[in-house]
């Protein structure tokens, strides 16, 4: 009696707290075409909902986004627009966006305009169904967008928000990896700080000059861990002539030579002791405190850097180094902009929204205010546009030059990406930092992740 | 003579206990000691890594406040968790005193469900929550903040288990004097179980407080309370540990002064409870 009245109790408590069945599901966005939105007319009032992760954070980011809000709406009067960071509990907002939108999605009212990043595309373009912005509003205008009122986007740039020859996403911020140095360092271990490291080869031996002649820690590659995500572990590889997933995106092939090599020269820094054992967040603190020579870095994280130098050392930045005889491959972070409206007219204001947070008058804004890479590398040389601020940000040349073998993020394939992309970067922390052979553990997690990819066996 | 010294307890080992004592509060003490430590940094030495902050600054303070609305906060944060200590208790009340004073069918039943509910995680209820506050056009509110915990088994099962202990015949006086049950319940009862409904009362106000994961659910829009404003010094771009630092010094403050104040009430509380 008791326990049928126990059972009783847990199954009714059970529906008492509501049932989550069901809720599972995404993907309400449309499938295939989707038929072109007509333009608004002057007096239809509209209101959007924007979601980007750098609502998320106090100070410039939200100020520099607030600001741009209110033009936008000063010049658009029709549309409204809410603005919104990812829902979630994760310190960083930005790694809250693919859930954040999933969960909206399945309540039925996803934002209208979202920022996500690059190394989710394949998974918002084919599973969340981001819309085609070639068919919403046009190649053409599309195109023209990128093209600019005057300065258009870096060629690079242009293509990172594509799939199968189509636009989905506008391309909005990124970084690029950066090999920042201590020049006091630099300095005290008897190098020249003003001719940093090119090649892998020079920034071991740098490393061993500074551990050896200050008692500092050498180096530190922040693309190991699983914390870092694979961005610039695939700007290492490829550096190396690999790459970690096949041209037709069927097989991996991040536990191949290339791959390899690359792991078990990392290996190796840890291993001598000038490549300190430390999560990212120890590495990039203990840089910022003048206790580390040099960190190859995403250039997002430079004003963290500037502010923990200070008078106490200086800061500085080169392109990413290169291994003997090949050319540097960077890779960029960042995000790009998508449209998941579902009324005709919440599409077109959410395409008003994106040309004006991808003019020059906004990436003007945005480079002079929160520092990200404006993606319309022309302004850095006109003088109504960001010239005096290039001219007084030193460590703006290298980045915008490594623009030019830029090559995109790839995103894994599946449901399962993120799976795929963290299974391969718990394998090269593994080896890396754990003692596990590189070779082994490379080929063991490729093996695993190849039965996650769409049409594997599980 | 000292009751040790006629047990014959080594003076030693007293010592060696006290050592064990002060090295644990010590570390105890040590990171909420990093913590306003590293708040009142210039912003400068913010990464320093030196045990007494020198020279002070409030910068770190200013920049919190520049950026953030943080008196906004922590009044919002006050209320919700005025709100929702006192809403808890008074459901907890009324149901803690309806399965103890009368007899009813599926007593039982009832009394499992409630308790089941405790056993249930919120990570299983938070979506059925999340989708009826969008119903009720309550996201974005501190309402929405509230409403969903406005019920709680801890405090229906702690405040039956003290009426249960509740003499009887004190009820049946009140009610041979004609007074209603509900004057019963206000003018005998609560008067009597005054000490647990304050440790029950400081209890859920600590923990509605603190709460992070349900208000980062409810309120995607703002940061209308201190524990999310904290996360706003967090990002993509590195961690502003200054401000970060300020603003969780001044959230952790009214609690430390209500503990300073209460703090008997809330060792009883926790106590009472089971729980710490």
């Amino acid at each position: 009696m008791t326990r049928s009245l126990l059972a009783a109790g847990a199954a009714a408590a059970l529906m008492l707290t509501g049932s989550a069945c069901g809720l599972g599901s995404t993907g309400t966005g449309s499938e295939g075409s989707v038929s072109r939105v007509p333009e608004l007319a002057p007096d239809q009032e509209v209101s959007i909902v924007f979601e980007s992760y750098n609502f998320g954070q106090a100070g410039a980011w939200t100020d520099t986004f607030n600001e741009l809000i209110a033009a936008f709406e000063k010049e658009h009067p029709n549309i409204t627009v809410t603005a919104q960071k990812p829902q979630g509990n994760s310190a960083n907002p930005a790694t809250d966006t693919i859930s954040s939108l999933q969960s909206q999605l399945t309540a039925g009212s996803p934002p209208d305009v979202v920022q996500l990043g690059f190394s989710d595309l394949d998974f918002t373009i084919n599973e969340l169904k981001a819309l085609p912005l070639d068919d919403l509003v046009g190649r053409d205008a599309v195109q023209a967008n990128f093209d600019g009122a005057r300065h258009p986007y870096a060629p690079s740039a242009r293509t990172l928000g594509d799939w199968e020859g189509k636009t989905y996403g506008v391309p909005f911020v990124f970084s690029t990896p950066m090999l920042y140095v201590n020049k006091k360092l630099f300095t005290e271990a008897g190098l020249d700080p003003e001719q940093p490291p090119t090649t892998w080869a020079e920034v071991r031996d740098a490393a061993q000059a500074i551990d050896r002649r200050t008692g500092k820690d050498g180096v530190y590659v922040d693309c190991l861990t699983k914390t870092a995500k694979d961005w610039c572990f695939q700007a290492l590889v490829r550096s190396h002539g690999g790459t970690v997933i096949s041209d037709d995106r069927t097989r991996l092939t991040f536990a191949e030579k290339p791959s390899i090599d690359v792991v078990r020269f990392m290996r190796d820094m840890v291993r001598e002791g000038i490549m300190p054992n430390r999560t990212q967040t120890q590495a990039v603190e203990s840089f910022a405190r003048g206790d580390l020579g040099m960190i190859l870095e995403s250039s997002a994280i430079q004003g963290m850097f500037l502010q923990g130098a200070g008078d106490a050392w200086e800061l500085g930045a080169a392109a990413m180094p290169s291994f003997e005889g090949k050319q540097a491959v960077p890779t960029n972070s960042g995000a790009a902009l998508f449209v998941f409206a579902q009324d005709p007219a919440k599409q077109r204001a959410a395409w008003e929204l994106i040309k004006f947070l991808t003019s020059e008058r906004a990436y003007t804004t945005i480079a002079t205010k929160i520092g990200y890479l404006p993606l319309r590398t022309g302004l850095v040389e006109d003088p109504g546009g960001l010239e005096s601020w290039a001219a007084d940000n030193p460590y703006l040349a290298p980045n915008l030059a490594q623009l030019e073998h830029l090559e995109p993020w790839v995103s894994m394939p599946g449901p399962s990406y993120l799976q795929i992309r963290d299974g391969m970067m718990q394998a090269v922390e593994n080896a890396v930092f754990q003692g596990a052979g590189p070779a082994e553990a490379l080929r063991s997690a490729q093996q695993e992740a190849s039965a996650l990819l769409p049409g594997g066996e599980r | 003579m000292t009751i040790d010294d006629a047990v014959g307890e080594p003076r030693v080992r007293r010592l060696g206990g006290h050592l064990v004592l002060g090295v644990l509060s010590l570390a105890c003490v040590f990171p909420v000691y990093w913590l306003y430590a590293t708040s009142v940094r210039a912003p400068g030495d913010v990464y320093s890594l030196s045990v007494l902050p020198w020279p002070l600054s409030t910068a770190s303070y200013a920049d919190a406040f520049a950026k953030n609305d943080v008196l906004g906060m922590l009044l919002n944060t006050g209320v919700v968790a005025v709100f929702s200590a006192l809403g808890q208790l008074l459901v907890a009340l009324l149901a803690a005193y309806a399965f103890v004073a009368w007899r009813f069918p599926l007593q039982r039943l009832l009394y499992l469900m409630f308790v089941g509910t405790w056993l249930v995680p919120f990570q299983a209820t938070m979506l059925p929550n999340y989708v009826l506050l969008s119903r009720l056009g309550l996201l974005e509110t501190l309402a929405g903040v509230i409403v969903p915990t406005l019920c709680s088994a801890l405090g229906v099962l702690l405040l039956r288990e003290h009426l249960a202990g509740f003499p009887k015949e004190l009820l049946d006086a009140a009610r041979m004097d004609g007074r209603s049950s509900w004057s019963t319940l206000w003018l005998v009862v609560v008067p009597a179980l005054r000490p647990a409904l304050a440790a029950l009362g400081i209890l859920l106000a600590i923990t509605a407080w603190n709460e992070y994961f349900w208000p980062a659910m409810v309120l995607q829009r703002s940061n209308a309370v201190v524990q999310l404003g904290l996360r706003s010094f967090m990002g993509t771009e590195g961690n502003d540990w200054g401000p970060l630092m300020a603003t969780a010094g001044l959230a952790c403050l009214p609690v430390l002064v209500l503990y300073l104040v209460l703090q008997r009430h809330i060792v009883n509380a926790f106590v009472r409870s089971g729980l710490k």
